[in-house]
């Protein structure tokens, strides 16, 4: 099966991250990357499916030459190859055209099954999975915490507020899952080792035939109009217990309309 | 000589800190303590295990990951930051190495390198009564020992405990007639008393950068006249010469790493460079980090005494400051006495 795994390198989400104010896109530059960390899941889905019913799994990303550690990291946990989509025209791309790009990727590596994360750590529009599935024409089977597949069908569940939706679509089809369906494995040394000697395909947006206009922050169909820093938080309230501490709680959770 | 970390080492490093950030909180090392919940050690060491810790050093076709030395460093900073309290120096410097080098111990390498059998050791000069302290002897189910017949392998199932300074890292006492030979030369056992200084000074550095990061957040936290202490010279200056013996102690502790696995033939001077440079440095940040608490850094409720009591304990470990000075003195020839092979104890 052929098995293909989209990840996004994003600013490490313990660090502040800041939009620059030049073009109001993310200042990559400021913090360090790391792989998003809803995509682990997604690469340890494509492992264990291969390991099951046998195949490859490919990692492809979009984004800087930075993104080169995260790619090396999925690759580290298990991954045969990796296709690494970077050119600065791309530079502020949305989520149309990301999944546009990512399509053209996809005509060129095939694929079976296409993985992802629910959603990525900076962006966090959570879109990418339903578009790149209507751009590809295939199934979208999303947010998935539980992942079958029997022979040309993927089943998969999907937590709701009442329990569970149990989604069925033939292959290819295009999955998003989320960080209930598994625990990622750590790499191991010798995972690390070898993943300097696996392949990496960088093609050019000539080699996707992709025109520059096409993507990129001035094509963008959205824009940032403005932004603003969060505001501090102001200080909590201490509630002082003269024998009436728990009305004066009550009265707080009341004014709130929390009861 | 550049004393960074290269890319691979890098790698290897960022994934040992986020496993041990992940599974070994200070809960864990508590855990190792007397009356701790023992249960919680063993899937860290399976996880690292799975990773690839216990075999580092063991070639490839052994099942090993056929890494060096400066690979080692690089993981065993990561064990003492976080006070692993499991026997990772004696397991990947010296117990995995030389199960590999001896012809009939395959079974048994299998076993450690899984994270199935946990193998301590005990490689300092000879007892007096027979008897030698094995550390983390509740945990191990067998150590490798230096008998008065030479190497061997002893079951530590009638080993005695002994209380120990850090209930982490406790020791216990066992009998070396007990001992069954283990066959490795003379040139493999030298390598792994090489490596597991190193390896120990390694830790000492982890165990060094945690107590000062430890104590850097207290400072930033702790307020005294409406500022926080660290804004007063007296904290910061100490602080500051913490920071720097650990600066100072940590590339000689990686080029010992460089030495052993270039094979350098003055290897053994940068060992003992590098063991004296840690454990001065350790020993001295323990000190002065519990000063700069306070009264807390004295008490067991607080974190700061899981790390400082190992770098004491770890700081006396195959050869402290002043045996390695004295054997470097000897090497460079600045003394007539030949230096030992085995490293004694002397009082400072």
């Amino acid at each position: 099966m052929n098995i293909v795994v989209c990840v996004k390198q994003v600013p490490d989400t313990a660090t502040e991250r800041k939009l620059k104010s030049s073009d109001s896109t993310l200042d990559r530059e400021a913090v360090d990357g790391l792989m998003n960390e809803l995509d682990e899941y997604a690469v340890e889905e494509a492992l264990r499916i291969k390991e099951a019913h046998g195949g490859e799994v490919t990692i492809l990303t979009m984004g800087p030459s930075t993104a080169a550690d995260t790619i090396r990291k999925a690759l580290s946990m298990g991954a045969d190859k990796a296709v690494h989509l970077s050119d600065d025209a791309l530079h502020g791309s949305d989520s149309l055209q990301t999944s546009f790009a990512i399509q053209q990727v996809l005509g060129r590596t095939g694929f079976d099954l296409v993985i992802l994360g629910s959603e990525s750590t900076d962006a966090r529009t959570g879109v990418l999975a339903a578009m790149l599935a209507e751009r590809l024409g295939v199934s979208q089977v999303t947010l998935a915490n539980k992942v079958e597949i029997d022979g040309s069908t993927i089943r998969i569940q999907r937590q709701t507020d009442y329990g569970f939706d149990r989604v069925e679509a033939s292959l290819p089809a295009v999955v998003s899952v989320v960080e209930k369906i598994n625990e990622p494995r750590y790499p191991s040394f010798k995972g690390i080792m070898a993943a300097k000697k696996k392949p990496v395909d960088a093609p050019s947006l000539a080699d996707l035939g992709i025109d520059a206009a096409q993507v990129g922050l001035a094509g963008s169909a959205t824009t940032v109009v403005d932004f603003a820093e969060a505001p501090p938080r102001a200080k909590g309230q201490i509630v002082t217990d003269e024998g009436d501490g728990g009305s004066k709680i009550a009265d707080f959770l009341a004014s709130k309309k929390f009861v | 000589m550049y004393f960074d970390l290269d890319e691979d080492q890098r790698m290897l490093r960022d994934l040992v800190r986020r496993l041990l950030a992940d599974e070994c909180p200070p809960s864990v090392v508590r855990a190792a303590w007397p009356g701790g919940e023992v249960s919680l050690l063993e899937p860290v060491w399976r996880k690292l295990a799975g990773i690839g810790v216990p075999g580092l050093l063991v070639d490839e076709t052994l099942g090993g990951t056929g890494l060096d030395e400066t690979y080692m460093v690089a993981l065993l900073e990561q064990t003492g930051h976080a006070g692993l309290p499991l026997p990772t120096v004696a397991t990947v410097a010296v117990a995995a190495p030389l199960l590999a080098a001896s012809p009939d111990r395959a079974e048994l390498l299998a076993d450690v390198l899984s994270g199935q059998t946990l193998i301590g050791c005990q490689l300092e000069a000879s007892s007096t009564d027979g008897t030698v302290l094995v550390p983390h002897g509740q945990l191990v189910s067998a150590a490798i020992v230096i008998t008065p017949r030479g190497l061997g392998l002893v079951s530590m199932a009638a080993a005695r405990p002994v209380a120990s300074m850090d209930g982490a890292r406790r020791l216990a006492q066992v009998d070396l007639r007990a001992a069954v030979p283990l066959h490795v030369d003379d040139e493999a056992l030298d390598l792994a008393v090489a490596r597991a200084t190193v390896g120990t000074a390694a830790e000492l550095i982890g165990l060094s950068r945690r107590m000062l990061a430890i104590t850097v957040e207290y400072v930033c936290q702790r307020t005294q006249f409406g500022v926080p202490v660290g804004g007063f010279q007296a904290i910061k200056h100490q602080l500051a010469d913490a920071l720097l013996a650990i600066e100072f102690a940590g590339p000689a502790v990686r080029r010992a790493g460089y030495s052993l696995a270039t094979g350098d033939a003055n290897a053994e001077r940068e060992v003992s460079a590098a063991k004296a440079l840690a454990s001065e440095a350790a020993t001295s940040v323990a000190r002065t980090t519990i000063q700069c608490h306070g009264a807390i850094a004295y008490t067991t409720e607080y974190d700061h005494h899981l790390f400082a009591k190992r770098a004491w304990a770890l700081a006396q470990e195959y050869g402290n400051a002043a045996a390695h000075r004295q054997r470097l003195a000897g090497l460079l020839g600045l003394r007539t006495d030949h230096p030992s092979r085995t490293i004694q104890k002397v009082a400072p």
